[in-house]
């Protein structure tokens, strides 16, 4: 399968051959050689696999916060010699990612440390305001951290994030440590934020459920070291819904499939 | 201060037991006067003459200005310690040398180099309160998550900005509780040094009083410096829960 309707425009990432290894108790171990891809602009791309596999290392290197041990990753054309603008990590462990020092709206401002430095002082609290009203945490502007829960932490992360209007979105596990419902929502949330926004979101998750629920295409890597094993279109409609779009049999298809094939990849049965 | 009552009436239980055991001579009242004897010559000492309150003042101004000093370089450098491993390596021999050696131990080194004035007794409160600091700042820098370093990278910050931005404010509570144990060493070695080469401050008036045999000042001499010990503790801590209000564990109210 591939992205018929998205391949016309210059992606926006690509990986190319893409090598990490690691030198483990003096040998080298390698995580994953030759993995290619091309990333469209305006993308949910996610990226599944097994535990271990390399998909938050494969994050990494894209981003810049790591060094690839061989071949390129080239963003907007443009070889990533290190963390680009542009392109903004958010981290799996958001507690340890927010500034606990910092309130609600002072760690969104942190967004604009590098960015928009001539607007005027009133100018920048209106925009954090808006990001704050854009994850809905009005009237939590003034709290730290540790007076929020995990899910309005994560939701800090993300306007802190968004409001450098980065143009690609990297996403490491980010819903990974909040309970079922409020993961749901942050998901929804997620999927608004990038129906309204124009930015293409990278996304790890060992969770293939939510994979489906939120992209427009899934990669499957396999167990370490890594190749790409899938890269499957999903052509769900949006606007999708928890409701609407999980009762989809279309959902359950692709939802069973996917699975079938990482876990028997997990058990190590598959090819 | 709820909690603490008990704490307050050991001390007064003390204080009367000491009062009514010199009254009735079972120690002996020469070297250990009463509790009373000993707070009227203290009202005397601090409103009275003012003796007291005198040798207060050049002991407090020692204490700041090394102490003040001592913050103002050793957490610079432990920031640079703990951000370039150069630094570490290059300072590192010299702070496991100096750190084991009691602070008192540079009296003597210092009066050679700047004679028994107020110089000296700065320079050694100086000294003693560098390590605390400095170790700290470093333990506290080595210890900032690099999940918060690499949010930095990713948000695009110089490394001067991060330092100032992200590594300070996480580094902070380990740079007071430096600060805050400093302060406890600089009381002591600001009475050692005045006691060895003093002619004014609060050791010095220990000192003196136990030499002119007026045993009652000398205890006010010493209450003060306990009080002067927790009202330091009490206003650092105070201090210390205002910047670290973000922790949700206020340290005292």
């Amino acid at each position: 399968m591939t992205a018929t309707n998205e391949v016309q425009t210059a992606p926006i990432i690509e990986v190319r051959n893409a090598a990490k290894r690691f030198a483990v108790n003096g040998q080298s171990l390698t995580v994953f050689d030759g993995v290619s891809c091309a990333i469209p602009q305006g993308a949910f791309l996610s990226i599944v696999g097994p535990s271990g596999c390399g998909k938050s290392t494969l994050l990494k290197l894209i981003s810049g916060l790591e060094p690839p041990s061989g071949g390129e990753i080239l963003f907007n054309g443009a070889k990533v010699t290190g963390p680009a603008d542009g392109m903004i990590y958010v981290f799996q462990q958001y507690t340890k990612s927010i500034f606990p020092w910092r309130t609600v709206i002072e760690n969104i401002e942190f967004g604009l440390n590098s960015h928009k430095k001539n607007l005027s002082r009133s100018e920048r609290e209106d925009l954090c305001r808006q990001y704050v009203k854009l994850v809905g945490l009005e009237g939590y502007e003034n709290y730290f951290p540790y007076q929020l829960s995990g899910g309005m932490q994560q939701r800090v992360v993300i306007a802190r994030a968004l409001i450098c209007e980065p143009s690609v979105l990297l996403m490491d596990e980010p819903f990974s440590a909040v309970d079922a419902l409020t993961r749901a929502i942050l998901q929804e949330l997620i999927l608004n934020i990038w129906r309204t926004i124009p930015v293409t979101i990278l996304f790890v998750t060992h969770d293939v459920e939510e994979a489906v629920f939120l992209s427009s295409r899934i990669i499957s890597l396999t167990k370490s070291p890594a190749k790409i094993h899938e890269d499957v279109d999903i052509e769900l409609p949006y606007p999708r819904d928890q409701i609407t779009t999980r009762a989809e049999p279309k959902f359950h298809g692709l939802r069973q499939r996917l699975f079938a094939s990482i876990f028997l990849q997990e058990k190590g049965v598959a090819p | 201060m709820k909690k603490r009552w008990p704490g307050f009436l050991l001390i007064i239980v003390l204080l009367l037991l000491w009062e009514f055991a010199s009254a009735n001579k079972m120690i002996d009242p020469i070297t250990f006067p009463r509790v009373s004897v000993i707070f009227a010559s203290w009202t005397k000492a601090v409103m009275g003459s003012g003796d007291l309150t005198r040798q207060l003042m050049p002991s407090m101004g020692r204490i700041l200005t090394g102490f003040g000093l001592a913050a103002l370089i050793a957490v610079p450098l432990g920031l640079l310690m703990g951000t370039i491993p150069m630094v570490y390596r290059l300072l590192e021999p010299i702070t496991e040398f100096i750190r084991p050696i009691p602070s008192s131990a540079y009296i003597p080194v210092a009066i050679l180099f700047l004679g028994i004035g107020n110089e000296m007794k700065v320079f050694v409160i100086f000294l003693a309160c560098m390590f605390p600091i400095l170790l700290n700042t470093y333990g506290g820098v080595r210890a900032v998550d690099p999940v918060l370093i690499d949010t930095g990278r990713t948000f695009g910050l110089s490394r001067l900005k991060a330092l100032w931005q992200i590594i300070l404010p996480a580094a902070l509570p380990n740079i007071l509780t430096g600060m805050r144990i400093s302060l406890g060493i600089a009381l002591i070695v600001a009475v050692v040094a005045e006691m060895i080469t003093g002619n004014s401050g609060i050791g010095y008036f220990i000192l003196d009083m136990q030499r002119v045999f007026r045993v009652p000042e000398m205890f006010a001499g010493i209450f003060t410096l306990g009080l002067l010990g927790f009202l330091i503790n009490f206003i650092f801590l105070r201090i210390e829960a205002y910047f670290l209000r973000w922790r949700g564990t206020s340290v005292e109210t």
